[in-house]
């Protein structure tokens, strides 16, 4: 316990040494919630929707920090400590390597919960923002879609060969994830063709089931994402304990 | 006395290369070892499946009567290691380096004490980075003696570093090895080898070509200076091949 406590002390420390979770996981939602607020407003999602698009676009500002450390953070400090043979060196001492990833899948979540508590704040304060849904089903959605996101994460920086590979494969993911799923580009004001092809990705998915949760909107509806969601984590998390490479 | 590393008919190979073949190695408490060897002679691979962090094909290892694989969680309670590369977080102060690695262990030494005694102490707050090859060099020696171990691995401990510096580790080894730590070096530098190792290996494609004390390989050789000696043990082969190119 006490090398854990160390080790996520020392690695939230390094983490915004080096600035740039702070900026894409913690500042970027920040800021979207507050151009969102000022150029919506209140105004109705559509006409005669009983939520507004303020409400709606919620859910889907709040993944930015788990896209942001999940499909980007995790595979890069993953590949990375490969790399410098940090892992290989958790090998020669009484503790696993399989600890300091544990450190760093709980320095993302917390990084998703701050973006979390901090979206839903400004939101609530300067926009009037408040869950019409249930709070339990928000948040198990929440945690569901950080778990898959964290398992592409594991499987990207698990498997590849190194470094740059790694960054590659994150940017492919991240950059097409972040505004084709809806999570910066509201999916919704998206023409339908391109909602079809946004339909694939993972975080699409994952959005429309917060979206469900929040708004408060018939659960029948979200079978689908769920399946997604958990077969994804399940085959992501399987693949990449098989084929994960200390160094 | 039993011996604290004991490596017997050790043989590993990637896919069609032979890296290590039959290697046995003993080595009794208070010694210091040396392994040689050219680049890519076997070296870091011979240190890599004694420590477990590659499994061998065959032959067994024992530190301390242990199973570095099996018994890896108490045998590194007692076991420092120092490997080629450095291998630390990026921006991470040595402070912050050396507090870590003490959270690793249930009874580290001081950090502060060991960092003072290698002449650190006013780079605490530095990024370990920025330290010169020597400081970094000293930096890891300290870290591998954190856990208070009874053996140390040091991989090519001096390899970059200025000839000031590099007497400045030989010290800092010298008065462990006076404690009576048992200590495994890989080393390029035959004088750095003669000053510190009462034992050595001579490694040359994964296999002993010889094994003994310094004196005992210059006795060997038709030379006087154990660098010639080294020489002549390790380029045997290439002599036969140039005088061959030369008949042609």
């Amino acid at each position: 316990m006490r090398a854990f406590r160390t080790l996520l002390k020392t690695e939230c420390k390094l983490s915004l040494r080096g600035m740039d979770m702070f900026i894409f996981a913690i500042c970027l939602p920040v800021v979207l919630i507050i151009i969102l607020g000022m150029v919506f407003g209140n105004k109705a999602a559509y006409d005669g929707a009983a939520y507004s698009f303020l409400d709606q676009s919620f859910g889907a500002v709040t993944t930015i920090a788990i896209c942001a450390g999940g499909i980007m953070g995790l595979p890069l400090v993953i590949s990375d400590y490969r790399n410098r043979k940090i892992l290989k060196r958790f090998q020669v001492t009484p503790i696993s390597p399989v600890l300091i990833l544990a450190v760093q899948l709980v320095i993302y979540a917390l990084y998703s919960i701050c973006s979390l508590v901090l979206v839903y704040t400004v939101g609530a304060v300067f926009f009037g923002y408040h869950l019409q849904g249930s709070w339990l089903h928000f948040l198990a959605a929440y945690l569901l879609v950080m778990v898959s996101m964290f398992s592409i994460g594991l499987l990207v920086g698990g498997i590849a060969p190194n470094t740059k590979i790694a960054g590659v494969a994150a940017s492919l993911l991240y950059f097409p994830m972040l505004i084709f799923s809806g999570a910066t580009l509201p999916y919704e004001i998206m023409p339908a063709t391109l909602q079809k092809v946004a339909d694939i990705l993972p975080l699409t998915q994952g959005i429309k089931l917060l979206k469900a949760a929040y708004l408060g909107l018939p659960m029948n509806g979200v079978i689908a994402p769920v399946m997604v969601m958990i077969v994804l984590a399940v085959i992501c998390s399987s693949i990449s304990i098989r084929f994960f490479r200390w160094e | 006395m039993e011996s604290v590393i004991r490596v017997e008919k050790l043989c590993k190979s990637y896919e069609q290369i032979t890296a290590v073949k039959n290697v046995d190695i003993s080595i009794r408490p208070g010694e210091v070892f040396g392994l040689l060897g050219a680049n890519g002679a076997g070296k870091s691979s011979t240190m890599e499946c004694i420590l477990g962090t590659k499994k061998q094909d065959s032959g067994t290892v024992s530190i301390l009567g242990m199973n570095p694989q099996k018994g890896r969680k108490k045998l590194f309670e007692q076991v420092g290691v120092q490997f080629q590369e450095a291998n630390y977080q990026d921006k991470i102060r040595v402070e912050e380096l050396c507090e870590l690695t003490a959270s690793l262990y249930k009874s580290p030494l001081d950090y502060v004490k060991l960092l003072s005694q290698f002449g650190l102490s006013d780079k605490r707050k530095s990024q370990v980075s920025e330290l010169s090859g020597g400081q970094k060099q000293r930096l890891f020696i300290a870290l591998a003696l954190i856990p208070n171990p009874k053996v140390v691995f040091l991989d090519e401990l001096t390899t970059g570093l200025d000839a000031r510096a590099r007497r400045d580790v030989w010290k800092s080894l010298s008065d462990l090895k006076e404690k009576g730590l048992t200590i495994l070096l890989t080393s390029h530098f035959m004088d750095e080898v003669e000053a510190l190792c009462d034992k050595i290996m001579i490694l040359k494609k994964g296999e002993s070509i010889f094994c003994g004390t310094v004196q005992e390989a210059i006795a060997a050789s038709p030379y006087e200076k154990f660098e010639d000696a080294y020489l002549w043990f390790t380029d045997e082969e290439e002599r036969e091949n140039e005088s061959i190119s030369d008949a042609s």
